[in-house]
């Protein structure tokens, strides 16, 4: 750049030396080459951050779909042990191996899927420290179940009941709030891919603009039709931008791609899940309430229909073979539910208590739904989480390829005006 | 067959009961019909119930457009019970199956209609859910620990006495109280729709927690979360039976009648179960049960005796 002279004599005097550096025409040519110079350098600087701030959205985005599975899955796992330790009940007598692997299974996935999630995002650390504090109380009343239990003393079941309590009361609220505010946390990483792409535009139609006024005022001055370096100058910027543009498009068609896809049907089966495990509690519960389990039969309607719900697609979208097979596993479950009740309402209160227990019709199609769904979900958030880090993957190397460009094309520009100005002399 | 028993001291036996309601008048067995209204909240003597009339009919067809044939041909009697009730009625954890006092004493009317005593469909319910679900005709009969008194009366109808309890309180075997008037300032829990809870308002100082069933209340008084639970001796024997950290204490501080509510509108069932009860009493089925479930833990050597005189 030809900077006026800036060593410190008084100021009137340094403005004096800046008024003549740009006084006449070979004053604003210089003042105009500054312009250009400044920016490409605005081009390559901008981008490279608009890229590598779209490139870290991205991340988040994806860290927040991974923190939500988690979340999920600590859900799931509660409801599951919850699931298993009422209908160990229900069974009566030594409860089956099974169902005890299940319910140790749930309290080990849900301990260990808190302590991941609390150091993953330490925005959420608070909130799960209550969750795990409520899952340390639960247990201890679960086993106080069982100690009463295994010595035929009925208080027992009244431990259940205030376990199952405390898990809806202090458990699943707190973990869904969270699972709402990582959903708005993965809506709004997401979004930056619009803005970034919007920003692109308008920095490139700025910095071209600049550098075609320049070229067009340059013309006007000094008669010569092309500046070969300002011309190679605004082609790279040109050529980088279009490319970046192309870049980011794509990122963000493939973002909200797997943001419709895997990331949506990801979320669908989570809920399916959670709701499908807390309807086999609800039956377990409603058929230990022997008759008077209304309220329990209720909560099996809404979160059933809960579940069903969430793996109905809704509007334009529709969900692949992975979701309708756990849906219809589902309602496989729903129907041979429908026929315990059947059989409770009608007298038959031992026929119930067996299909819904161990090798009954309902617990081996509630295991089908619980297999369908778990595989399900296996599928879609690793492809979410794939597709995610595949829509960032080319951000990185087009930021610094912007970075470069725009360096070398404020050389050229630099080169370009110095050469009119020495033509000028 | 059964023989039929019809109580020579029926109508007037009221007159010695110890309960602070005396009748006003006892009605002879064969009198009209007396308005519900007039009963309540004054009902005469609480333990006062129909006196069976005529033979009772043999296990089979009832008599037509009785509520016995109702059930008769619904196949099962329809019977709302405690599952938490050590002793009374409970969910057997190992076996799985309702068992105790209460629950032997419903399948004794389901034999009495049946031949059969397994024809019963049970409905667990709330302490608070007994009156509501006899009154809505979802249960035939409650057999629950359930006190007998003017109030109730005035919406069900009661048989004749069969057990005799008293509401005491239960703490943890190292505390000094030694009764409900000692636990002024202290967390006391019942349940809810008790008459227990009701009592507890004679004492105002102690500090009432209600859940909905009464072994909530160890639940809470196990994790120190209540110093006391009150309930019936029977109840808390039960409790006692659960955690050799916990005694019963005081003097009983009401009596507490058991009777087996039915709804208002079959006094004829009513009349039926009693005649059952008088059987049970006599025939030494009571004292089998009693020796039972009970013996160990609840003072009650014998039976309570029937008292009838209530006008249908």
């Amino acid at each position: 750049m030809q900077a006026a002279p800036t060593s410190s004599p008084p100021e009137s005097r340094a403005r004096e030396l800046l008024a003549d550096a740009f006084a006449g025409t070979p004053g604003r040519m210089r003042l105009l080459g500054a312009l250009a110079v400044a920016a490409c350098v605005a081009f390559g600087g901008l981008a490279f951050l608009l890229g590598t701030n779209l490139d870290r959205a991205l991340g988040a985005s994806r860290a927040h779909a991974a923190q939500l599975v988690r979340i999920q899955t600590i859900r799931t796992s509660l409801v599951k042990a919850d699931a298993n330790a009422t209908n160990a009940f229900l069974v009566g007598g030594l409860e089956p191996t099974d169902v005890r692997t299940g319910y140790a299974d749930g309290i080990q996935t849900a301990a260990a899927t808190l302590a991941d999630a609390s150091s993953a995002d330490a925005n959420d650390a608070h909130a799960l420290q209550a969750v795990n504090e409520a899952l340390a109380s639960y247990a201890g009343m679960v086993e106080a179940a069982r100690a009463n239990n295994r010595q035929g003393f009925p208080i027992g079941a009244a431990y259940l009941r205030a376990a199952s309590r405390l898990i809806q009361s202090d458990a699943l609220p707190p973990l869904e709030q969270l699972v709402n505010e990582e959903r708005s946390r993965v809506d709004s990483s997401s979004n930056a891919a619009t803005d970034a792409q919007r920003e692109l535009v308008a920095l490139l139609v700025l910095v071209v603009a600049s550098l075609v006024v320049t070229q067009v005022w340059l013309f006007a001055k000094t008669r010569r039709v092309l500046n070969p370096p300002l011309v190679a100058a605004t082609a790279m910027v040109v050529v980088a931008g279009l490319a970046g543009l192309g870049v980011v498009a794509w990122s963000r068609g493939k973002a909200s791609d797997a943001r419709r896809g895997p990331y949506t049907e990801t979320v669908a089966l989570a809920t399916a899940r959670i709701d499908g495990f807390d309807a086999k509690s609800a039956e377990s519960l409603t058929l230990i309430a022997h008759g008077s389990g209304q309220a329990y039969e209720d909560r099996f309607k809404s979160v059933s229909l809960g579940a069903t719900r969430a793996l109905t697609p809704a509007g334009v979208g529709q969900f692949g073979k992975p979701e309708a097979d756990a849906r219809e596993a589902l309602a496989v479950y729903v129907n041979a539910h429908t026929r315990v009740r059947a059989a409770d309402d009608r007298g038959d209160y031992d026929g119930a208590v067996r299909s819904a227990t161990g090798t009954g019709e309902a617990n081996r199609a509630f295991g089908g739904f619980e297999t369908t769904s778990r595989q399900a979900l296996a599928l879609r958030s690793a492809q979410a989480s794939d597709d995610l880090a595949h829509a960032r993957s080319p951000l990185l190397a087009i930021s610094w390829l912007m970075l470069v460009i725009g360096l070398v094309a404020a050389f050229a520009a630099r080169r370009g005006v110095a050469q009119r100005l020495r033509e000028y002399r | 067959m059964f023989t039929v028993l019809i109580a020579a001291a029926t109508a007037l036996s009221a007159c010695d009961s110890g309960s602070s309601f005396k009748p006003k008048a006892a009605a002879p067995v064969t009198s009209t019909t007396t308005p519900a209204a007039t009963r309540a909240p004054n009902c005469g003597d609480p333990v006062a119930s129909f006196a069976p009339s005529g033979p009772r009919p043999a296990p089979g067809p009832m008599p037509p457009g009785s509520f016995m044939e109702t059930i008769r041909k619904r196949g099962r009697l329809i019977a709302g019970v405690s599952a938490d009730t050590l002793l009374f009625g409970f969910r057997n954890p190992v076996s799985g199956n309702l068992e105790g006092f209460d629950i032997d004493m419903v399948r004794e009317v389901a034999r009495a209609i049946f031949n059969d005593p397994d024809k019963v469909e049970y409905r667990v319910l709330t302490y608070a859910q007994r009156i509501p679900a006899l009154r809505s005709g979802a249960v035939d009969i409650v057999a629950d620990v359930m006190t007998i008194n003017c109030a109730r009366w005035a919406q069900i109808s009661f048989s004749s006495q069969y057990f005799d309890a008293g509401q005491k309180v239960l703490v943890r075997t190292d505390s000094r109280a030694r009764g409900i008037a000692d636990l002024n300032g202290k967390r006391m829990c019942a349940a809810k729709g008790s008459t227990n809870i009701d009592n507890l308002k004679n004492y105002p100082k102690v500090i009432t927690v209600g859940v909905d069933d009464i072994s909530d209340c160890m639940v809470l008084f196990q994790q120190g979360a209540v110093d006391s639970v009150t309930g019936d001796d029977t109840v808390l024997a039960g409790f006692v039976a659960q955690d050799p950290y916990a005694k019963v204490v005081g003097p009983p501080i009401t009596s507490e009648p058991y009777g087996l509510g039915i709804a208002k509108t079959h006094p004829e069932f009513v009349q039926f179960v009693n005649s059952v009860l008088e059987d049970v009493r006599a025939n030494g089925t009571w004292r089998q049960w009693y020796v039972k479930w009970l013996k160990p833990t609840v003072p009650a050597p014998e039976p309570p005796p029937a008292k009838y005189g209530r006008a249908l």
